[in-house]
């Protein structure tokens, strides 16, 4: 780690971290990208964990999709994991790969986002902590400086959560729209969308309703539709924007209903 | 740690060297570092039963076990293998011996073209080393990364059912008949 840190505050913009590649090598068989200098991570031991520490999880740098996927600390997180390409993706794909591109499709990211997640960020000065919130900037930009890699990843436990995706088929592929739910232990709710703005966003004003009114079916109807006034998609060869508003709206509503359901106190044990 | 001093940057050809072992057989190789492990299996070991097609890590041709665990080896830059464990297809059989699930794609008919086939079983392979007795949708999730544009599926997932049943019978422990979900 200390050797990868050192060889990019020496290369600068000429050396780019390495982990999975399911991102980076498509890029570059694509001729999107090109590289002059690797710094591989994926070789460097014990950078691969996903492990519970008390209240939290902490995500390694190396951890991947296929390790989110088994972990129950965050159901919205797992649900995420689990809709990123195929097995073999999720077997290689990581979780900070999925960060460092800081696509507004990215899955992990809605769900993290939705969680509040803190990243760290390690450099030669020293390390940081960034909230998600501010963590990105706009399609492929970050507040990772040039010489500082995502050294782990934390998110608190929370009640509940849930994260729902519509892609065109049901596997490897990109969402047109995803969104990620969480209920706080002291109540709060949080809403995340994905592919419908320049990153992953944050429904401010729906989560603000939610806060004066509950999760009643009045006020989660309202909330939907805060929604669908407060994305800001576009349109593409995958869908249009009026669409992927139409489905941001049921989305929420379906989580709200499930994070409804599930925090009655009175309700049976979920299936 | 891949990358070369600055003061080897600009040089057109960039050597590396490379340490892996491929179904069981130890290679030292030297190779240009940007390489894919598939162009490296195909064209530096002759192993041309890994396919290439999509090159964009969709379609699941280029699949290979790594360290037992598959992975689509166009998105991997070959140093990435520094001391790991390939298996291709060409690993899979004893020598003219078929492995249970190459024989169960077989019976099945759910080889046609056949490009498909090395990736769609060694994720067979995989799924079953993990999972055993695995139902209908788990086979199907299983293959989800895996593409073939001629059998229509069916044909593949009866065939990875049966190498399922089959690996119970071949086990000691007589379960074969057990009832499954
Ligand atoms: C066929 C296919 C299907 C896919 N489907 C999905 C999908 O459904 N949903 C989805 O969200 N994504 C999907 N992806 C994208 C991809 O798998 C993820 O974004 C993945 O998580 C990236 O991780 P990686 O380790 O492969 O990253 P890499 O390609 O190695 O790196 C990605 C970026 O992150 C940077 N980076 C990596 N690690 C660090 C670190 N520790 N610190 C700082 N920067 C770092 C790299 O420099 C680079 O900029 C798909 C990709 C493919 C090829
Ligand atoms: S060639 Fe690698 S996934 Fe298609
Ligand atoms: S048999 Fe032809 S692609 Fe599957």
């Amino acid at each position: 780690m200390t050797e990868a840190l050192e060889l990019k505050s020496r290369l600068k913009d000429k050396g780019v971290f390495l982990a999975g590649g399911t991102d980076l090598v498509v890029g570059v068989a694509k001729g999107r990208l090109s590289v002059e200098h690797w710094i591989d991570l994926s070789g460097v031991p014990g950078l691969s964990y996903v492990r519970e520490e008390g209240e939290e999880l902490a995500i390694g740098p190396l951890a991947t999709h296929a390790m989110l996927e088994r972990s129950a600390f965050a159901p919205a997180l797992a649900q995420a994991a689990r809709t990123v390409g195929g097995p073999a993706i999720r077997n290689r794909g990581t979780i900070a790969g999925n960060l460092g591109t800081a696509s507004p499709a990215g899955d992990v990211s809605v769900a993290l986002l939705a969680l509040d997640a803190r990243i760290a960020l390690v450099g030669s000065h020293g390390s940081r902590s960034v909230p998600i919130r501010d963590f990105f900037v706009g399609p492929g930009k970050t507040r990772i400086a040039h010489d500082e890699l995502i050294q782990e990843v934390r998110i608190r436990r929370s009640a509940d959560s849930a994260f729902l995706k519509l892609g065109k088929r049901q596997s490897v592929a990109i969402a047109l729209v995803s969104a990620a739910v969480v209920r706080q232990r002291d109540g709060r709710v949080a809403i995340a969308l994905g592919s419908v703005g320049p990153t992953p966003l944050r429904a401010a004003r729906a989560e603000a309703h939610l806060a004066l009114a509950g999760l009643a079916p009045e006020a989660i109807g309202e909330a939907a539709s805060l929604v669908r006034a407060e994305v800001t998609p576009i349109d593409d060869h995958r869908a249009s924007a009026e669409y992927r508003r139409a489905v941001s709206g049921v989305l929420v509503r379906r989580l709200l209903e499930q994070l409804a359901a599930s925090s009655k106190p009175e309700s049976p044990a979920r299936a | 740690m891949i990358g070369s001093t600055p003061e080897a940057a600009g040089q057109a050809e960039r050597s590396w060297s490379l340490s892996f072992t491929v179904n069981g057989e130890r290679h030292e190789l030297a190779i240009q570092p940007e390489r894919t492990l598939l162009e490296v299996l195909r064209e530096d070991l002759h192993l041309t039963g890994t396919k290439g097609a999509c090159l964009e890590g969709e379609c699941g041709s280029c699949i290979v076990l790594v360290d037992g665990v598959p992975q689509n080896s166009c998105l991997i830059l070959a140093p990435q293998m520094e001391g790991r464990e390939v298996v291709t297809i060409e690993g899979l059989a004893d020598g003219t011996v078929l492995d249970p699930v190459q024989r169960a794609f077989v019976d099945h008919g759910a080889v046609q073209c056949g490009f498909c086939t090395p990736g769609v079983v060694l994720s067979t392979k995989a799924l079953l080393a993990g999972n055993p007795h695995p139902t209908y949708d788990e086979v199907r999730r299983g293959l989800e990364g895996n593409i073939c544009r001629c059998t229509g599926y069916m044909k593949v997932l009866a065939a990875a059912l049966a190498a399922a049943r089959a690996g119970v019978a071949d086990d000691a422990s007589g379960q074969a008949d057990r009832p499954r979900p």
